[in-house]
């Protein structure tokens, strides 16, 4: 049985080489070593680049519209009764290793649950488990008080997977999206330990298979010929440069070595947009991202309602992505960004506070200073970062024109930073946010809720609270949009927790002979990916 | 010599230790923790990852279970690389590193000193002017200007090396001149006031009046005992350079331990910080002794016992 399979994976390979010619090769820059490898430990954007590629998840998103697409699991059903997801699975899912010596296993609904489970077991120590606390159990277990087998995840049979929540989350799907929900390989985590993610151990299913990972040099992924969807996936190999310099991953993307730079410098910026070949390269993508100056609205003088308002309506937003950012940002005068489930153009339903001076003024009046008389110092503080202190300059530097009072600018270290912010914030502190999965569960419930340990504002509402769990567990996406929108006008305008600034873009050059789609969570989706003779 | 040497052998243990106590307490105080995130993490997660990697024991149980493990050479896992142990790190990284470190101290020492010598012998000509002014130029201009710009001389424009990254003697060239410049320009010009300095001794006054050739002279006899003050110099500088540069690491891709020393404190992998910090201790530890043995061999009048 073995050898057919090796045979018929032989065969496969040579055929597909034959076909096409010449491997296709395309040369990414990861910018960074991956911090792990392994689904359940990884919790940054260069880990989940690879995990995409490595690992099929039960569902994936629909990179142009984000909709919640079958990978895994064929279809799924939800039972309202019992508040459970069941997903049925594909039969033609195999585990592989990068010399193909595995003969077939498939992917079962056991792999499902085991992969779940060791997410949630406190000895994984997993930093994104409590995302899964919406499975019944989960958070039991997770936190000591329960047992594996208390958790609501069960293997049905071979192919079917049943989910069974705390309460009806209509997102679910989405979540089953996520890296968290991947199957993984017991036999080769159970012999190898923390070392089943080196490329000479680790076992996968997805797209395609580790073929080397020189730690902190590159990494070599190659198409995997046992791919349930192998006729579809184009490029035979991707190599994955870790070059970190933004100047000198543009030097390599301008000398050909790569096929793609999806962060170039922002000094380089107005020479892409007027050079005539890399601004034809040049594309921007929404990014699920929002950055915020949060406000102490404990602190004198920002305890005043008028104060917030004020700074909120003296931030040229506009003139700072021109002329600070370069990237075609958008602003933001909302928290949900575009693309999301439960986003709300604040900017044309004239939510949120658009830049304004003379009602900036009037506001600031209101509050008792008149031009600016008698205001006291204003801090931003920022963690230390070249880019984030440009903004501060650039924000500071409009208060005082508009509003007529004195900002001082600090910065601290990143680690202390934070610790800052969640034992006594700065009057005016910077912090971004990005989307794990795209609800607005993740914006609104996930930050802003009293209880979260992201609201660094502090920001509690009992009204906002009860919008936002009702969203939570709503499995109406008419009324959801419509509470998601009620919470937008009570935090961002009835009570100024935080000033929104902008959300985010990805600048990406590509080489013109790059077929591509554009993802904006989760990594890039090289499956769907071609390179053209060139 | 012999019990000089066992001697400040022996000596490394109580600095080693003083050296790790204090950078064990040091990291411990700095606010914030390895599992310090933007997106804060709950408390029970932060506990299981605290139970995983045993901060949540009485620091000096931690500091002892460290120490255990350092003199049986393991270092722990790193935090921030959940998957890869220190000793993985400092075993894959750290060769790299000291490869591009020992080319770059080669090309300072064997460009620098030369060039000091010449510099010296030729005082007050226009290859002394010349090369003295290259030298301030060399120490001036830092590595972050210093590698895109020989970047785009020697790799986008004349192709003669690659851009970045590393793999071949060809990757090594451009890294290792960027690295070594400022050193290279150090050696030239203390060299150069050294050999001016020791030109002037009686005894050199003695050799010129035995009627001993000019070259005779200057080699022999001016530059050996000039090379006392570089020797001293070439020790921690030999340390610096091989313990890795962030900055020629970033800049041409390299995967060195650079990184692992800045990165880890902003991390707070406390067991990489620990490792990274020893590790510079004791290459500076060696190469002083191996300075204080050289000095011996150089000059004479120099005796330990």
């Amino acid at each position: 049985m073995k050898r057919l399979w090796l045979l018929a994976l032989a065969v496969a390979l040579v055929a597909g080489v034959c076909a096409v010619g010449q491997a296709k090769t395309l040369y990414w820059n990861l910018a960074t070593e991956p911090p792990s490898l392994d689904p359940s430990l990884a919790t940054d954007t260069t880990s989940h680049q690879v995990l995409k590629q490595l690992f099929v998840s039960l569902c994936q998103f629909d990179d142009a519209t984000m909709d919640v697409l079958p990978d895994l699991a064929k279809t799924w059903e939800f039972d309202a009764t019992t508040n459970t997801w069941t997903f049925h699975l594909r039969n033609d899912v195999f585990w592989t290793d990068r010399n193909w010596t595995l003969s077939g296993i498939p992917v079962t609904a056991e792999d499902v649950e085991f992969g779940i489970k060791r997410l949630l077991a406190p000895e994984t120590a997993s930093e994104y488990a409590y995302v899964m606390y919406l499975i019944k159990g989960a958070e039991a277990y997770n936190t000591g008080a329960g047992t594996a087998d208390d958790v609501g995840v069960n293997a049905i049979d071979k192919y079917t997977v049943a989910i069974t929540l705390n309460f009806p989350a209509g997102y679910f799907p989405g979540m089953a999206a996520l890296w968290l929900c991947a199957p993984l390989p017991k036999v080769a985590i159970e012999k190898y330990g923390d070392k089943w993610t080196e490329a000479q151990n680790i076992v996968t299913n997805g797209p395609y298979v580790l073929g080397d990972w020189v730690h902190e040099d590159h990494l070599i992924l190659k198409k995997n010929v046992a791919y349930y969807d192998r006729d579809n996936v184009k490029i035979d190999e991707v190599y994955c440069y870790m070059v970190n310099e933004q100047s000198t991953a543009m030097a390599m993307y301008e000398a050909g070595k790569l096929d793609v730079n999806d962060n170039p410098p922002l000094e380089d910026m107005d020479r892409i947009k007027t050079d005539p070949v890399l601004s034809k390269e040049l594309a921007q993508a929404p990014r699920l991202c929002t950055y915020r100056y949060g406000l102490n609205s404990s602190k004198p003088p920002l305890d005043n309602i008028n104060v917030r308002k004020a700074l909120a309506s003296s931030l040229d937003r506009q003139s700072l992505i021109d002329n600070v950012l370069k990237g075609n940002q958008l602003p933001a005068q909302t928290w949900t960004c575009p693309g999301m489930f439960g986003y709300v153009d604040g900017v044309a339903l004239g939510i949120g506070y658009p830049f304004d001076p003379e009602q900036a003024r009037k506001y600031l009046a209101d509050a008792g200073y008149p031009g600016g008389a008698g205001f006291p110092e204003v801090t931003i503080m920022v963690n230390t970062s070249q880019g984030h202190q440009k903004i501060a300059e650039f924000v500071a530097k409009g208060w005082q024109d508009v509003l007529g009072i004195k900002v001082n600018i600090t910065n601290q270290e990143w680690g202390v930073y934070l610790n800052t912010c969640s034992v006594d914030a700065p009057q005016v502190f910077r912090m971004g946010w990005c989307a794990d999965y795209p609800d607005g569960n993740n914006f609104m419930n996930d930050v802003f809720h009293s209880g979260s340990g992201n609201n660094y504002e502090k920001y509690n509402n009992p009204a906002y609270d009860a919008l936002v769990e009702k969203a939570a567990v709503s499995t109406d996406p008419a009324e959801r949009r419509d509470l998601y929108k009620q919470a937008e006008i009570l935090i961002c305008e009835t009570d100024v927790a935080f000033i929104p600034i902008y959300f985010y873009t990805y600048n990406q050059l590509t080489k013109p002979y790059v077929v591509r789609t554009f993802a904006s969570i989760g990594g890039q989706t090289w499956k769907d990916w071609d390179i053209l003779d060139h | 010599m012999f019990s000089f040497i066992v001697r400040r052998i022996l000596w490394t243990i109580p600095v080693i230790l003083i050296v790790s106590s204090i950078t064990f307490l040091l990291m411990h105080s700095v606010p914030g923790s390895p599992f310090t995130r933007e997106r804060a993490l709950p408390a029970a997660i932060q506990k299981n990852l605290e139970a995983k990697y045993h901060l949540n024991d009485p620091l000096w149980k931690q500091y002892i279970d460290y120490m255990y493990g350092f003199v049986r050479f393991d270092f722990g896992p790193s935090i921030a690389y959940r998957s890869r142990t220190v000793n993985d790190i400092l075993a894959q990284q750290w060769p790299v590193t000291a490869t591009l470190g020992g080319v770059a101290f080669l090309f300072a020492v064997c460009i620098g000193i030369p060039l000091g010598v010449l510099s010296a012998v030729k005082q007050n000509t226009l290859i002394d002017n010349g090369s003295m002014v290259a030298a301030m130029l060399g120490v001036s201009v830092p590595a972050i200007a210093l590698g895109p710009f020989l970047i785009w001389i020697f790799a986008l424009k004349l192709k003669w090396f690659p851009v970045a990254t590393w793999g071949s003697p060809a990757h090594i060239v451009l890294p290792a001149l960027t690295l070594s410049t400022a050193y290279l320009s150090r050696f030239a010009r203390i060299t150069r006031a050294s050999m001016l300095q020791v030109v002037r001794e009686e005894y050199i006054l003695a050799a010129r009046a035995k009627g001993l050739r000019e070259v005779v002279v200057n080699l022999r006899h001016a530059f050996r005992n000039a090379l006392i003050p570089v020797t001293t110099i070439a020790g921690p500088a030999f340390a610096d350079i091989v313990t890795g540069s962030l900055v020629v690491e970033q800049i041409f891709a390299i995967p060195g331990i650079g990184k692992y020393y800045v990165q880890s404190i902003g991390n707070r992998d406390y067991p990489v910080i620990m490792a990274t910090t020893l590790l510079f201790a004791l290459i500076i530890v060696v190469m002083n002794l191996l300075v204080d043995i050289s000095y011996a061999m150089l000059d004479p009048r120099i005796r330990y016992s």
